[in-house]
């Protein structure tokens, strides 16, 4: 058991201010889980007399040396207004946004959802994403699914809960980032940037957009998909981002070393864009998919960037931002794929 | 090869990670033992970089001044100077960033462009099986 008291009593509060907890309610533990670069995540049991049941919370802080600048105030926001969609997603409770409070940053507390997380890069969990794929394919019709049904949200009711940014604007912002941030120039990078700008897209409607879609941000349990989570780089755009930054080969599970032949490690493509379109989304384009899955890997290397930036100059210790040097080759790799290098 | 942080940031890192471990009180949580399985991950990561950098920073430098000798355009002799005189990659990296963007706003030489893509490809491929490589399979004293 493990409770440090000065923050579970800053949870207490916000959960009892949401009337989610009663008065008498207790800090069992609370411990910090592993994910988590932009966002630190905690997980907090609690006992309440007044039900009968202990109560999973997760508690999400938005650290000092957080990789990414997005307003946790605006996702908490997100949260709420998806409550109603049919997206698998945590309820969530109060959001504290103080600087200075209990975690070190601004947090919110949300509901802990059934299930758990795959990492793709770990061979025992590309296993058992191949497995569904094999047999029942509950997963990776979720998967499909869920992500039509984001694309499907009304862009007028998230006003104010996510920025709107067009194409040339998302390229400026991760384009803005990377010269800030990089320690070393990359020549792949640079013609990626110019590349993915001859390549523009003809526009469309703007749409909900992701912006981190992956079965690694996904819980699953029991063959299922039972929450979408980590939605800190949704935006109002276009969605044909969420299609192409799923399809790189990184998150198939590359490092060093070639991934699942899944895309995204849960289906094969084809029977994916099927899935996908039968399930209410736009007929997928393979040609403008691949500029975005460029965009995509320019923006990891704008946020993995940073990290390494916040650590090089001391303002982190958190070793897994030095280790991300280590993606940076095999999404160099994506790129020159991409490119048709 | 143009990745950021050396190796002696890299080092540092790693001893940091196990200090704060061996300091800490009670059971390690989930990150905690993330903190420790990437120092390990860059260790051995690392460990294949540090051994294999020499010859692969050779092969890119020989790639990419053939490359340029090849060539006819005026930008091709002053890189191929900065590169041949270049002590790391970041310099080479440096030098092609510069040539790709000389060649862009002048809208000249695609053969050029090509044919340094062409390099860089390879390069991307044999850094990837240089880190794809098990340490423990190096032979102790072999180069």
């Amino acid at each position: 058991m493990s409770v440090d008291a000065v923050k579970a009593t800053a949870v207490l509060e916000q959960l009892r201010g949401a009337g989610a907890v009663g008065e008498r309610a207790s800090a069992l533990e609370l411990t910090q889980l592993e994910g988590g670069w932009s966002r630190h995540t905690y997980a907090l049991s609690v006992e309440d007399p007044e039900r009968e049941t202990g109560v999973e919370y997760i508690v999400r802080v938005r650290p000092a040396d957080s990789v990414l600048d997005t307003d946790l105030g605006q996702e908490f926001r997100l949260y709420q207004l998806i409550e109603d969609e049919p997206i698998p997603s945590p309820r969530v409770y109060g959001y504290e946004p103080g600087e200075d409070s209990a975690f070190g940053g601004p947090f919110f507390v949300m509901d802990r959802l059934p299930g758990g997380a795959v990492n793709v890069w770990r061979d025992r969990d590309r296993d058992l994403l191949q497995g569904d794929w094999e047999g029942s394919r509950t997963l990776a019709a979720d998967f499909a699914d869920f992500l039509a049904a984001i694309h499907a949200v009304s862009p007028e009711k998230l006003a104010g809960a996510a920025v709107a940014r067009d194409f040339r604007a998302t390229v400026a912002r991760w384009r803005g980032i990377y010269e800030e941030v990089r320690l070393a120039p990359d020549p792949v990078v640079e013609e990626a940037y110019a590349w993915v700008l001859d390549n523009e897209p003809e526009p469309v409607e703007p749409r909900l957009v992701h912006g981190d879609y992956r079965i690694g941000n996904c819980l699953l349990d029991g063959g299922r998909i039972t929450g979408v989570l980590d939605w800190e780089l949704a935006s109002i755009g276009d969605h044909r981002f969420d299609l192409g930054y799923m399809s790189l080969d990184y998150h198939g599970g590359r490092f060093v070393a070639a991934g699942s032949p899944l895309l995204g490690a849960v289906a094969e493509r084809d029977w994916f864009d099927r899935r996908y379109a039968a399930a209410g989304g736009e007929p997928v384009d393979r040609e403008v998919t691949k500029v975005f899955a460029a965009l995509g890997a320019l923006m990891l290397f704008s946020i993995m960037g940073t990290g390494l930036r916040l650590y090089a100059d001391g303002e982190s210790r958190d070793i897994r931002a030095a280790w991300s040097r280590y993606v940076f080759p095999g999404l160099r790799s994506d790129l020159i794929d991409l490119m048709g290098w | 090869m143009f990745n950021p942080l050396r190796a002696d940031q890299l080092i540092a890192g790693m001893g940091r990670t196990m200090r704060a471990a061996a300091a800490a009180d009670g059971p390690a949580d989930d990150y905690a033992r993330g903190q420790l399985l990437s120092a390990y991950s860059i260790s051995r990561l690392l460990a294949s970089e540090v051994r294999a950098q020499p010859e692969l920073l050779a092969w890119l430098r020989g790639e990419a001044l053939a490359a340029l000798e090849r060539s006819a355009d005026p930008a091709a002799a002053p890189a191929g100077e900065r590169i041949a005189a270049a002590g790391d990659p970041a310099a080479i990296g440096e030098a092609l960033v510069d040539l790709f963007a000389e060649l862009r706003r002048e809208g000249r030489d695609s053969e050029l462009r090509d044919s340094l893509h062409a390099v860089l490809r390879e390069m991307a491929a044999r850094e990837l099986a240089v880190l794809a490589a098990r340490p423990e399979d190096a032979r102790v004293g072999s180069g």
